[in-house]
């Protein structure tokens, strides 16, 4: 049976109850079937190998690659349910393009979290915002790990990533688990971000967050550990996502600050504006060399890659209003409530030769940042985002390109029907110029109830997508991925 | 141990009823990753003991090297125990631990329980000790 939108909706409020207030749900059902509850639905088991169906244009002759993109997608269970669209288990998804046809599988990484609640028939794991329950089993914070928000290619392993624990090691064809990556014996257990930032060499640099200190990883190409050292930090500030350039490393310290050792993990954090945004600034070949910036306070995710301009050092950020979206949204969104949230809007930090900051606010909805990987850390001019969410949707349904040379942004609407996750940038063969580009990426269609896959022309992207393919499987919105050409 | 009480309850069956405390041999087999270091075993009789406040009433060390990978806790008299154990692959004769204070050496307790974000409760890791008992315990990252 196929559930209609309403019933899946009202149930996965019922089972979330706990959760939300008797007026949030009553809302939630009181509104017009907001379809987007699909984005944080419920998938039941792996996904085989399957074909999609060519919707319209033809995939450029000379495109062929994977890409591989992870999320959560299952949240809910009989015996208790995960309160936070962070919390749920990681489904990694493999679109993989050749000769103008896509296939795509989808596995759950195969974690310790998944097997012992699939055992209780329960989520039981603590994490970002989801309180412990006493039946949970944990000797490690690996044991919590839901390997739900990125993916990395090191050498030839397919890395699923959490942000508190470790990496954990994936077949790249077959999406079979084979387990969790210890870097070295010593560092067992460390946390990784999801959002390790890779050279155009193919050196990854990456942190883990421990309250005021951080230890910064160093790893050749083929995910080999070159260095790992802890640096101090100024403020024990709730870092996602940090950025680099050629020679720094860039850690935006916003006024979210862990004052608590709690869990869920996200209730440790208080909103703290009144003491503005620090940015550390870290030389990559000596991590003892530092500077200070400050500016004023704002939330965030995710940055963008940074670069250099003369002796000034300038990144893109996706700027919230504050935290309330990680601390109240993100868990509501699960439950089906429609939120009263702001939206995310893109902007410019620049850190200035002389000490200062100058923070440039653009009119325009911005979330999950990409560029070109080949520029990461050099300069450029464009930057990928998601756009048009609004008041009413936690989702996209909008793709965009800003222009810093120019201030323009130009984007595609896929509609209401859409829920349009982050794009990869993939250079066509033999570009120079940075818009001779593919973007490529999945939406899901609310309206059909089936993941999408799109590649649009960046120089053309008002146009919408040259080719669109369909799958017959719907799955939830994810948070972040990576091509392999 | 079985045999031996038998033939001494044999011996005694003729003389006069005398107080007889039975014991028990509590025997713990691990399952380990690595052959090197030593396998460090507390064995506790009381909760109280096992969440901090008391002395351990017998301890254990295992050479990880040797074939044998059994630490025998012999005649105990019958009550409540668990044991903490671990691994101390580098032979330092600690626990280590990561920059964040995560142990990286493997760590168990009796009954293979598990904790909640700390040491496995008292509840989860005892065992009821009347006649001999044996378990093999996971000790691999």
């Amino acid at each position: 049976m196929i559930p209609s939108r309403r019933s899946f909706l009202m149930g996965a409020a019922a089972l979330s109850a706990a959760v939300v207030t008797p007026d949030l749900v009553r809302a939630a059902q009181a509104a017009a079937a907001p379809d987007w509850a699909l984005a944080t639905g419920d998938v039941e088991a792996d996904v085989a190998p399957r074909a999609l169906q060519r919707l319209h244009g033809r995939a450029p002759a000379d495109l062929s690659g994977v890409l591989f993109r992870n999320g959560p997608a299952r949240f809910r269970r009989p015996g208790g349910s995960a309160r936070h669209w962070f919390d749920g288990d990681g489904l990694v998804r493999r679109f993989a393009l050749s000769e103008g046809r896509v296939e795509l599988s989808a596995r759950f990484v195969d974690t310790r979290k998944r097997r012992q609640e699939e055992r209780l028939g329960a989520m039981v794991m603590p994490g970002f915002g989801t309180p412990p329950d006493p039946r949970a089993e944990i000797g490690s914070p690996d044991d919590a790990n839901a390997a739900n928000t990125s993916v990395l290619m090191a050498g030839d392993r397919l890395w699923a990533l959490w942000e508190g624990g470790s990496p954990v090691a994936m077949d790249p064809a077959s999406l079979q688990t084979e387990g969790y990556v210890t870097l070295r014996p010593d560092l067992r257990s460390m946390p990784f971000l999801a959002h390790p930032r890779v050279e155009p060499g193919g050196r990854i640099w990456n942190l883990g967050m421990g309250g005021d200190q951080a230890i910064v990883w160093r790893l050749s190409p083929d995910g080999t550990l070159e260095d790992a050292s802890l640096i101090p930090l100024p403020r024990a500030s709730y870092i996602h996502d940090f950025t680099a350039t050629a020679r720094h490393l860039i850690l935006v310290l916003q006024p979210w600050v862990r004052e608590r050792q709690t869990l869920p993990f996200a209730d440790g954090f208080a909103w703290r504006p009144e003491t503005g945004t620090q940015i550390l600034v870290v030389d990559k070949d000596d991590l003892t060399r530092r500077r200070i910036f400050e500016t004023e306070a704002f939330g965030f995710f995710h940055l963008g890659d940074a670069w250099t301009e003369g002796g000034d050092i300038l990144f893109d950020i996706a700027l919230h209003r504050d935290m309330d979206f990680a601390a109240r949204g993100a868990a509501e969104v699960v439950a089906g409530v429609p939120l009263d949230g702001e939206t995310a809007h893109l902007g410019l930090i620049r850190l200035k030769a002389d000490g200062s900051t100058n923070l440039t606010r653009l009119p325009v909805i911005a979330e999950f940042p990409r560029s070109d990987p080949a520029r990461a850390g050099l300069s450029r001019r464009l930057s990928v985002h998601t756009t048009a969410e609004t008041p009413d949707t936690p989702f996209a349904r909008a793709i965009a390109v800003t222009d810093w040379s120019s201030g323009q942004t130009r984007s595609f609407d896929f509609g209401a029907d859409h829920v349009v996750d982050e794009m990869v940038y993939v250079a066509k063969p033999g570009a120079t110029d940075e818009a001779d580009a593919w973007l490529i990426g999945p939406s899901l269609n609310l309206a059909e109830r089936a993941t999408e896959l799109h590649v649009l022309d960046v120089a053309h992207l008002e146009a919408g997508p040259v080719a669109s393919w369909r799958a017959d499987v719907a799955l939830p919105a994810a948070f972040h991925g990576t091509w392999v050409g | 141990m079985k045999a031996l009480l038998a033939t001494a309850a044999l011996m005694l069956a003729a003389a006069p009823a005398v107080a007889q405390e039975a014991t028990a041999d509590l025997t713990f087999t691990f399952d380990l990753g690595q052959p090197t270091g030593y396998v460090m075993v507390a064995l506790y009789d009381s909760q109280a003991a096992f969440d901090g406040s008391g002395e351990p009433v017998r301890v254990g060390r295992l050479d990880a090297s040797g074939a044998d990978r059994s630490v025998v806790f012999e005649d105990l008299p019958a009550g409540d125990y668990a044991i903490k154990a671990f691994h101390d692959v580098d032979g330092d004769g600690r626990m280590a631990t990561n920059p964040f204070g995560m142990p990286t050496e493997p760590f168990a307790f009796s009954n293979n329980a598990v904790g909640n974000m700390g040491p496995a409760r008292w509840d989860r890791a005892h065992v009821t000790v009347t006649t001999d008992l044996a378990q093999t315990i996971h000790l691999a990252n």
